[in-house]
């Protein structure tokens, strides 16, 4: 194995809370090491000076210190962890503009959290494996072109999407309700071959993503496994064809969302939510099971109406559905009562994440509900800016995945 | 000899006058020593396992962050039995156990609340000062059940 | 995975000693320390050194270490005992926040030891300023004076 990729740690609250060791294993996990930037007393009340954020906790100070000491160059690390407590608006403020002022002044990728006592090694593994990606496959990132004849598979919590892709096109797509995870991968990777008039034995090299990505990839004996975050940051650049520059992804899931800041195809800061479920495809699947219409329905439903319309006044999935039972009870249109769960999703995931990150144009939107064209123009409204849905977004992760398999083609 | 907590509770300056005019100083070592010395579940670096912000849950409510609670579950028993009390008002850059001001204010309104001896004064900043510093202390220390006249 | 937590000096009781001192040197006064020991634990330090044992020996050998210099020399509990890998500088990256909470004190200790000494040789003390005291603002009329003598 390389050598551990090095993470620094700028903290308020982990040892307080009982989770610091929650954020050792999560690192160990994927081969990474923690360490707190070493300083001075005098370089703390320098740097606080410097930055000019003057807060009264001595221990964001430090976080404040220790960040500028690693942007400077005087400390070495491959990434940076800010975690401060849930709840704390102080610490909020620190995290928050250390989180902007890192990647703005170095090369350092920034993955942020605010914890509670409840915080597990489990939650923060995606983050640290993306962190860790980032500074130990930089140049396995770099790839802008599929080469050979590669596939990727997608085991989400929802669907399965499987790709077939050859030289830089995609060939074949199979897609599958997640049940049991094998049996849908199986599935879909058969329907991909099949479009593409190719067997197994065609395929130089798979790669896997998505919750189950670890078993997935082993029954496949699958070259690379790798969390979504990253692997559909490449997807949603490769496949929007903006593979330079900045731009936002945005991946509203079953079970969670992303909101990614990419740079050069590569994640900048990223964040992933996936508390409530009132903010997931999950809460516009109930919406459309109520409403009597298929999912793919329900985009095109949701244009048609206003969304204003329709008093709610929960982002809860249970209580968010009562709203929308009662407004139609009351008279409400259907394509009224559509738009405002596509708004209410958009807006949920625009005040609990986009707040996280820097939005930066163009902003892709990837993943199954990138086709409900509704949730697209709520979420364009809210930025006002316009969204971008590239072709085959839904398959994203395959995609990715398959792009970064060509990496491992034998004599690549 | 009676216990005196001391604010900044990682106080080198507060832990060595209390405890050279003769009393015992109260303060977050003490606290992190009893975790350290005693066997449960692993939860490094200062044992406090996220059983810890729920105990705090007796002084500070739910929706006060862990890390205050956390910190509570150190401070709140050492607090009950302080007799009494020196505060250093102006230690701005106490970090760790002391780094979080929410936890700060908590602990001095604690500390007000209560009915112990309290002196409340600022670090030294030349030499006059210093005289007063040590010579408010020990006479704050000497007033106490058990302590040495001054 | 929740490990089990096995702990190592149990019942014992850790120090710090610091020595700010013109006359002694953190490596004399670790010389001298041991000499008078007793099966308590000494650690050498950059700025003097930690004491690791029962209470009531620590306690008989910070007194004892005291009279070397009594007012250069400070003490102060400890939660760890020493050469603990979770504190250790070697094993976080870096200092532990308390380290540079020493450092701030340390600035300060020379008023202190000023204060130890003048009060033994019985100086008298000038009032103090109480630490909560608000400054009283400038008087609303004597605003007025100013800005009348100013126009």
């Amino acid at each position: 194995m390389s050598r551990k990729v090095r993470i620094a740690q700028l903290s308020c609250g982990p040892e307080y809370s009982g989770v610091q060791k929650e954020i050792y294993d999560a690192a160990g996990a994927v081969g990474a090491e923690i360490f707190f930037p070493d300083i001075a007393l005098a370089d703390v009340e320098r740097a606080v000076e410097e930055f000019g954020l003057d807060v009264r906790s001595a221990d964001l100070k430090l976080m404040i210190a220790r960040g500028l000491a690693l942007v400077d160059g005087k400390i070495d690390a491959d990434g940076v962890f800010i975690g401060t407590c849930f709840r704390c608006a102080e610490a909020a403020i620190v995290r928050n503009e250390l989180r902007r002022y890192i990647p703005e002044h170095s090369r350092l990728p920034v993955v942020s959290y605010s914890f509670t006592e409840r915080t597990t090694a489990g939650t923060l593994l995606t983050r640290m494996e993306a962190l860790t990606t980032i500074a130990r496959r930089r140049a396995l990132l770099a790839r802008e072109e599929q080469t050979g004849i590669t596939m990727g598979v997608d085991s989400g919590s929802s669907t399965t999407k499987a790709v077939v892709m050859r030289d830089d096109e995609i060939v074949g797509t199979g897609w599958h309700p997640t049940t049991e995870v094998l049996k849908s991968s199986d599935s879909a990777v058969a329907d991909a071959l099949d479009m593409a008039g190719l067997t197994r034995e065609d395929i130089q090299a798979i790669g896997t993503t998505g919750y189950g990505r670890f078993l997935v990839g082993k029954h496949l004996g699958a070259d690379l496994i790798q969390e979504e975050l990253t692997v559909n940051s490449k997807g949603a650049v490769y496949l929007a064809d903006h593979q330079r520059g900045a731009s936002t992804v945005i991946d509203i899931g079953g079970m969670d969302n992303k909101a990614i800041s990419v740079i050069d195809g590569i994640p900048g800061t990223f964040t992933m939510g996936g508390i409530c479920a009132g903010a997931s495809g999950r809460f516009l699947e109930m919406t459309a099971k109520r409403l009597g219409v298929d999912i793919t329905e329900l985009g095109p439903l949701a244009m048609k109406g206003v969304g204003e319309n329709v008093p709610m006044n929960s982002y809860c999935i249970v209580f968010g559905t009562q709203s929308l039972v009662n407004a139609l009870a009351a008279g409400s249109s259907r394509e009224d009562v559509a738009a405002a769960a596509c708004h209410s999703v958009a807006e949920q995931v625009f005040e609990q994440q986009l707040q996280e990150i820097d939005i930066k144009e163009p902003v892709i939107m990837v993943g199954g509900t990138s086709l409900i064209e509704g949730l697209v123009y709520a979420m364009g409204q809210l930025l006002q800016t316009e969204v971008i849905v590239p072709p085959h977004s839904q398959y994203i992760g395959a995609v990715g995945s398959a792009l970064l398999a060509s990496g491992f083609i034998k004599g690549e | 000899m009676a216990k005196v907590f001391i604010y900044p509770a990682t106080s080198l300056i507060l832990s060595d006058l209390v405890a050279r005019f003769g009393h015992k100083p109260l303060g977050a070592a003490l606290g992190i020593r009893e975790r350290i010395q005693t066997a449960g579940i692993d939860s490094p670096p200062l044992q406090i396992t996220p059983e810890e912000p729920k105990r705090g849950l007796k002084y500070a409510a739910v929706e006060v962050p862990s890390g205050v609670r956390g910190r509570m579950a150190i401070y709140g028993p050492l607090i009950e039995e302080a007799e009494a009390a020196v505060i250093v008002t102006d230690a701005d850059l106490a970090f760790g156990c002391m780094g979080c001001a929410r936890t700060d204010e908590l602990i001095l309104f604690s500390l007000r609340q209560s009915d112990i001896p309290i002196l409340e004064l600022n670090y030294p900043a030349n030499e006059e000062e210093g005289v007063q510093f040590v010579a408010a202390i020990k006479k704050f220390l000497a007033g106490l059940p058990n302590g040495d006249e001054a | 995975m929740k490990a089990e937590y096995a702990p190592d000096y149990i019942g014992t009781v850790t120090k710090y000693v610091f020595v700010e001192s013109p006359h002694m040197t953190p490596g004399e006064l670790v010389l001298r320390a041991y000499e008078i020991s007793e099966g308590v634990l000494i650690k050498e330090t950059c700025f003097g050194l930690q004491v690791t044992g029962t209470s009531e020996a620590v306690d008989r050998l910070i007194s004892e270490i005291r009279t070397f210099d009594p007012n250069h020399i400070f003490v102060k509990d400890r939660g760890f005992p020493p050469g603990d890998p979770r504190r250790c500088r070697a094993n976080l990256g870096g200092a532990r926040p308390g380290y540079l909470g020493h450092e701030r004190e340390f600035r300060l200790l020379h008023y202190i030891t000023h204060g130890l000494e003048a009060l033994e040789r019985g100086k008298g003390v000038p009032e103090m300023v109480p630490a909560r005291e608000k400054k009283p603002r400038l008087d609303i009329q004597r605003l007025q004076e100013l800005i009348d003598e100013e126009s």
